[in-house]
């Protein structure tokens, strides 16, 4: 579903921040990246997003190679890829149940929309939506009254309604409790089984990735470290990421 | 040991700093010398002299004197004007923000579709600013003839270089992330703007839009004096007949319209926040 061959990013000052990165994520499945600060996680994300534009490699999502595309192709085809920050960024003045339909707007090319109106029928599917995320009774509230954990399940509902095919998550729960990131992380799963997801997850927390991964990827200085699955992670493959840094 | 050796510092670094401390000092007397000298110069600049005042205390209680009681019985006569006086600065603000709204996203460096779109938006907002209302007032009497409708025209003019200045900066400020977590969703370009930037800054640009009223209302006053219709014109009438107490009417009922407009406005601003 999501497969990224030989993917690298050169900076223009000739940092490389990504080196020959090969992956892929099956449908139904949550892989978690690893890695340091600086490693090249949010950079790796960021590429197969398009919001940086990696200097080799593809992008394939849903059998569309998305490095080649350009405009209006690169809208259409980045909607079956669908992702999350570490910040909901919803638009706090707006209800819940908006900022959700506001996920669909892509599918939809008339003056309605354009001027700041909401399909109709969007409605109904981000109350479903909610529902999946379990947050329906909020609906009509305001998001700026949400809490970290609320918002975040508002950002995945967001995420739904695009009816992506893969879900990008970039440290969705670092600024969570451990309640709440545990929720987090148990909606991502639950999310990718029941809606046929591909989710490719970053994170910092290896216990979370111990719980929850079908497969962990480690990143080393922009390369691919080890891409195992989840059974056959030790302890020093993982603590190996990190040595530089505790260095 | 080592720790406290470290904390001492070396007579190289006490000297530098001694050395900064003064050259400070220095710094300090020179801005104060600065401002004295630029006191000094505008108060010889406008020919400033308190004794012209304590000697004029007599020419003012005459004129005092003369305006009172005010004169009601030509209350009936000043509704319409108050009310011309009110619909310019509605007409001016209403006309104002429908032009700068445009021109404030063209404006703002953080959502503006072009570099050129960018220069030229700013060029007509500094030129329309920079130009006093008063002097707009003046040229579109020139243009339309006297009346209501060159002030309210000039206060168009001279509110979308106020508000487009003002609505660009909000713009510019706010946050970005909920506009790039929409347009990654696939959403076209117009979509994002109404769906993210609209909502986001919206209250804030009718916080600005009611504060410009208010402003307004009160520019549209001083309008008059050029011939730009309204209560302004009524005063500066009353003043060149000597009616002196028409003009104390005038000046209670252009105080209530000022002290209404400025807490209708505020009790707004207030709920909008």
């Amino acid at each position: 579903m999501l497969k990224v061959t030989r993917l690298s990013l050169c900076y223009p000052n000739g940092k490389q921040a990504l080196s020959d990165v090969d992956l892929d994520v099956k449908t139904g499945e949550l892989v978690i990246v690893l890695g340091g600060n600086g490693s090249g996680k949010t950079t790796l994300l960021r590429c197969i997003a398009r919001t940086l534009a990696p200097t080799a490699g593809q992008v394939w999502v849903d059998g569309t190679e998305l490095t080649r595309l350009a405009g209006e192709k690169l809208r259409r085809a980045r909607m079956a890829l669908a992702m999350i920050s570490q910040h909901a960024s919803l638009v706090r003045r707006r209800s819940v149940i908006a900022n959700v339909a506001t996920g669909a707007l892509g599918h939809y090319a008339d003056w309605w929309t354009a001027f700041g109106g909401l399909p109709a029928g969007e409605r109904t599917l981000a109350m479903d939506y909610l529902n999946e995320v379990g947050l329906v009774e909020l609906a009509a509230q305001r998001a700026s009254t949400l809490s970290g954990g609320q918002a975040q399940r508002v950002a995945i509902a967001r995420a739904l309604a695009q009816r992506p095919r893969a879900l990008l998550a970039d440290e969705p729960v670092a600024s969570l409790d451990p309640e709440a990131a545990e929720d987090i992380m148990c909606l991502l799963k639950r999310l990718a089984k029941a809606d046929n997801l591909a989710v490719l997850c970053v994170l910092h927390q290896v216990e979370l990735a111990y719980n929850h991964a079908d497969r962990v990827v480690g990143i080393r200085d922009g390369r691919i470290a080890f891409d195992l699955p989840r059974e056959d992670l030790s302890r020093d493959a993982v603590r190996g990421l990190y040595l530089s840094e505790a260095a | 040991m080592k720790h406290g050796m470290a904390q001492r510092p070396s007579p190289l670094a006490t000297a530098a700093a001694a050395g900064g401390s003064s050259v400070a000092k220095a710094m300090r007397f020179l801005l104060l010398l600065l401002g004295l000298a630029i006191v000094i110069q505008s108060t010889w600049v406008v020919h400033a002299r308190p004794q012209d005042l304590i000697t004029g205390v007599d020419g003012m209680a005459d004129i005092i004197r003369r305006a009172m009681p005010p004169d009601f019985s030509t209350l009936p006569d000043q509704i319409w004007p108050t009310l011309e006086t009110i619909d310019i600065a509605i007409f001016g603000t209403l006309a104002g923000v429908i032009m700068a709204a445009p021109l404030a996203v063209l404006a703002a460096a953080n959502v503006t579709p072009s570099r050129t779109l960018y220069y030229i938006a700013r060029g007509i907002i500094g030129f329309t600013r920079a130009v006093p209302d008063l002097v707009w007032a003046l040229l579109f009497v020139t243009a339309v003839g006297l009346g209501p409708f060159p002030g309210a025209l000039a206060l168009s003019v001279h509110s979308i270089g106020m508000l487009g200045r003002l609505f660009a900066e909000v713009i510019e400020q706010m946050d970005m992330a909920p506009v790039e977590a929409l347009a990654l969703t696939g959403a076209r370009r117009m979509q994002v703007f109404t769906h993210s930037v609209v909502p986001s800054v919206l209250p804030s640009l009718l916080g600005i839009s009611l504060y410009r009223l208010d402003e307004n209302i009160r520019s549209s006053l001083v309008l008059g004096f050029v011939g730009a219709g309204g209560i302004g014109f009524q005063l500066l009438t009353a003043m060149n007949l000597f009616q002196y107490q028409e003009v104390s009417l005038l000046l209670i009922i252009i105080f209530i319209v000022v002290i209404t407009a400025e807490r209708i406005s505020a009790i707004l601003r207030a709920r909008l926040g």
